[in-house]
């Protein structure tokens, strides 16, 4: 393999790592998978271009101005910022109004799943209403890749690369070393026990679907300013998002991101031996692969 | 009159189709409580099987066969069963939303092979003169709209006693147990799952035959006729007449596609015509916070679910 | 009745709106009692104090921890109130080790006291202090029912509800949990002790001058000292004669 095949499937990856991690963190806290989390991760890109061509315009166009090798202005990672806690407060809303009912009535799983597919196709044509189905770019600048042992990579994706491993990291700490971490495992493996151990469960499941909403924000920009800005884009990584949280083991942070570089791996490889056009087919055969082999994933237990 | 009657017999006959997709969705779902999140999917794999096998020779893909088109819709039914078979078989032991991640990840996949095998799909422009039933009738329009709606009314009527039989059938009532009784479905272990596999076969072959009756009711397919948004309206369908009845599949896609049909015009009223995308995108929106809206307020839908048939069941007991 | 710390009044309860198995129970349980709950199978013990701790909803009835309604308030909410609660089965975390078990139970308490409590508790359970890392799925049957014992004890609680912790354990480890229940019942620690081994329950009750109630079909059929009760000729028809499964008496 390339070394150019694996800094593309790394910086692909590293998107599709961040997204899985949400969306394993909600699947081992709330016990469904969630059809809308794709959706999550458009909703939080348009907030933040939103937000950014605000800002942008606002100072004079100063906070567009590009930051040093940079495609953007310091208007694009203030925008983001507060884009995580709008989609943060978007995930916490569709819960309340949707899954917090459902499951105070008990109903299944399935049940859950459904809605969260009804919720995803909402969402998702919101977007298109909104914003049309024409895509966005955060900056129209051109930038110059930057060239190292025979591969290159722009500026923006090696920050991307940086900050989503940054952020796997601060949040596979929080899960191991801080109490709120505690109370998520806990929550994970038994929530009647959680709440007779003293564990405010609910208040464990608002902080879960923040987390997993403020990650699915910062993959959505990344993949906004990496690639483009559509309302499909939740769509289109949903089925990448399933197979990587699935092939990390369900509830691991560490296997998530490792199961999402692979998938992008694989996609960059796809890509590069057998064409774009198959990219999507990556996943469904990872999936596929998973299921057979070992349905509890690389880290996951097989009581899972 | 006329007019009307055709447009009428138009508008039932493709309920019709879509009440055949959501009988079929109703075995998996309303009889097992397997979720199948790729419909559009299997509806897809029988619509272009039967394509293949229908439509005359073709130079730049794969057949067409030409043969006629009663042995297109029995191979649509086989393909997609098959593939049902397949996709069942390698989730039915795990965890209920994985089949549901499987399912999409299925659709997901035709989507891409209907787009990119162009040798055998004809690619995004799909496959066009697929020959109608009642052809020679073509020249009589009412005639024609008549003949056609009847067939449907025909596969649906005859779907529907055999599924009421099959539901009264000793396999029907095992069916039922799995579903209702999570002890029962422990005692009966690996058969519980070959019964859950035969019933996620079944509907998906009852799906492959919607396509088919779809296609050649249109006499085209393309790969965006088989978006999310299939499956999406199929479910809706489905939870609106209620879920494990049969009538209620049948009226909630004669409601559904209905309240459809006629929202395109009404809600395209609201806007310009440059606007008619978004038009579109709110539609989806409707239906989509719609079919939330009955999850949470009328879980049962319509109809509700017949239950005359689990009284009868002979209390299961673990084996000794 | 003035004393009791727990009590409950015409508590209705069950899993199913339409299927209580708890059917107007009036319990009052006096502080530093040790009451052991009997009963055939399926009375509803289980699920009265399962109702009691909020796992089970409440459809009818009242449930007051030193005079203060507690039936609304949530599981956790009940936790701070001093209400602690062993599970029979899955009542460790397995996959968090013995340190984590004890550290999330102990994240109710005031910061400064976390770290002390925990170290009493390893005083009292020295098996757990030989090795914090340890997962508690790792544990033996007895290792995990002193964690459980022990994860519960972490909040200073008023009222202990232990559910057949006996269950499973070899005849050696009950007698050892069954003593280590008296000696923290002892400390002023009222215990409510949910059991099918009779014999040893009644008689760890009687060695602390605890009573006895016999549930059947959802009701107290039966009150009285843990000691007379042994003798009881409705006890031993029920629980202590030949035969090994008994039905409730009509």
């Amino acid at each position: 393999m390339s070394p150019q095949i694996l800094v593309d499937g790394l910086i692909a990856g590293s998107m599709i790592g961040l997204g899985a991690i949400g969306v394993t963190l909600t699947y081992s806290i709330l016990r469904f998978a969630n059809f809308a989390h794709g959706d999550y991760l458009a909703w939080g890109a348009y907030f933040a271009l939103a937000l950014s061509g605000a800002l942008g315009s606002l100072a004079g166009g100063a906070l567009a101005a590009p930051i040093g090798p940079f495609s953007f202005g310091w208007s694009l990672p203030l925008a983001a910022l507060a884009a995580t806690a709008l989609t943060a407060g978007l995930a916490l809303l569709v819960d309340a109004l949707l899954f917090g009912p459902l499951r105070r009535r008990g109903s299944s799983v399935i049940i859950l799943v459904m809605a969260s597919f009804g919720a995803a196709l909402t969402l998702r044509s919101l977007l298109e209403f909104t914003f049309t189905s024409k895509p966005f770019y955060y900056t129209g600048e051109l930038q110059i890749a930057v060239r190292f042992a025979g591969m290159r990579a722009t500026p923006d994706q090696l920050l991307s690369l940086a900050v989503a491993l940054v952020l796997v990291i601060l949040v596979h700490l929080l899960l191991t070393r801080t109490a709120i971490g505690r109370e998520m495992r806990a929550v994970a493996e038994n929530p009647g026990l959680a709440g007779v151990a003293g564990v405010d469960v609910r208040r464990v499941v608002r902080t879960v679907w923040a987390l997993g909403a403020v990650l699915a924000c910062m993959a959505g920009v990344m993949a906004g300013l990496l690639i483009q800005i559509r309302p499909q884009m939740g769509l289109d990584l949903l089925l990448p998002l399933f197979a990587a949280a699935i092939l990390g083991g369900i509830g691991s942070v560490p296997g998530a991101m490792l199961a999402g570089l692979i998938v992008g791996v694989g996609e960059a490889a796809t890509v590069a031996v057998v064409g774009a056009q198959w990219r999507a087919a990556v996943a469904f055969v990872i999936l596929v692969a998973i299921l057979l082999l070992r349905p509890q994933g690389l880290f996951g237990r097989s009581d899972g | 009159m006329i007019d009307l009657f055709g447009y009428g017999a138009f508008f039932l006959s493709m309920a019709l189709t879509y009440a055949i997709i959501c009988l079929g969705l109703n075995v998996q779902w309303g009889q097992t409580g397997l979720f199948n999140v790729g419909v559009a999917g299997f509806v897809a794999i029988g619509a272009y099987a039967s394509a293949l096998l229908t439509t005359p020779d073709t130079p730049d893909r794969l057949g067409g066969f030409g043969l006629p088109i009663v042995a297109g819709w029995i191979g649509a039914a086989l393909a997609a069963g098959i593939a049902s078979f397949l996709v069942g078989a390698l989730t039915v032991r795990l965890r209920a939303d994985y089949l549901a991640i499987a399912t999409f990840g299925v659709a997901v996949m035709v989507q891409l092979c209907l787009l990119n095998l162009q040798g055998l799909t004809g690619g995004p422009f799909g496959i066009g003169f697929i020959p109608r039933p009642f052809a020679a009738t073509a020249t009589n329009p009412a005639l024609f709209a008549a003949l056609n709606l009847a067939l449907l009314l025909a596969v649906v009527a005859a779907l529907y006693l055999g599924l009421e039989r099959l539901l009264r059938s000793p396999w029907g009532r095992v069916l039922r147990a799995i579903r209702e009784d999570e002890t029962a479905a422990r005692a009966l272990g690996k058969n519980a799952d070959r019964f859950r596999l035969q019933a996620f076969a079944i509907g998906g072959a009852i799906m492959g035959l919607a396509g088919a009756a779809q296609g050649h009711f249109i006499g085209f397919i393309a790969p965006e006729n088989y978006q999310p948004m299939l499956t999406f309206q199929v479910w809706a369908m489905l939870i609106a007449g209620g879920s494990g009845n049969n009538r209620g599949a049948i009226l909630g896609a004669i409601v559904v596609w209905g309240l459809w049909a006629f929202s395109a015009p009404a809600i395209a009223a609201l806007f310009p015509p440059d606007q008619q995308a978004r038009a579109a995108a709110l539609r989806i929106v409707l239906i989509g916070v719609g079919l939330c809206a009955i999850l949470l307020i009328r879980p049962r839908g319509l109809l509700g679910e017949t239950r005359t048939v689990s009284r009868h069941l002979p209390k299961a007991k673990p084996k000794p | 009745m003035t004393d009791a710390v727990l009590a409950t009044r015409g508590l209705v309860a069950g899993y199913e709106p339409d299927l209580p198995i708890v059917r107007g129970v009036d319990l009052a349980v006096a502080r530093g009692d040790f009451l052991v709950l009997l009963g055939p199978n399926g009375a509803g013990k289980s699920t009265l104090v399962k109702a009691i701790t909020g796992l089970v909803s409440i459809h009818a009835g009242s449930v007051t921890l030193d005079g203060a309604e507690i039936s609304t308030s949530p599981i956790h909410e009940k936790v701070r109130h001093g209400l602690a609660f062993v599970p029979q089965t899955e009542n460790v975390f397995t996959t968090l080790s013995i340190e984590d078990n004890l550290r999330l139970a102990a994240q109710v308490l005031p910061r400064p006291g976390r770290a002390g409590r925990i170290a009493a508790l390893y005083a009292m359970f020295p098996d757990l202090a030989a090795r914090p890392r340890t997962r508690a799925g790792a544990l033996s049957g007895g290792q995990r029912q002193m964690l459980a014992v022990a994860r519960a004890l972490v909040v200073e609680p008023r009222v202990l509800i232990l559910d057949e912790p006996s269950a499973g354990l070899s005849p050696k480890v009950v007698t050892e949990v069954f003593a280590r229940l008296a000696a923290i019942n002892a400390t002023g620690v009222t215990t409510i002790l949910v059991e099918q081994n009779v014999r040893a329950a009644l008689a760890t009750a009687a060695s602390r001058s605890g009573r006895a109630a016999i549930l059947v079909e959802g009701r107290i059929a039966h009150e009285g000292p843990a000691a007379t009760l042994a003798d009881d000729p409705i006890v031993a028809e029920l629980y202590l004669g030949a035969r090994r499964e008994p039905e409730p008496a009509a």
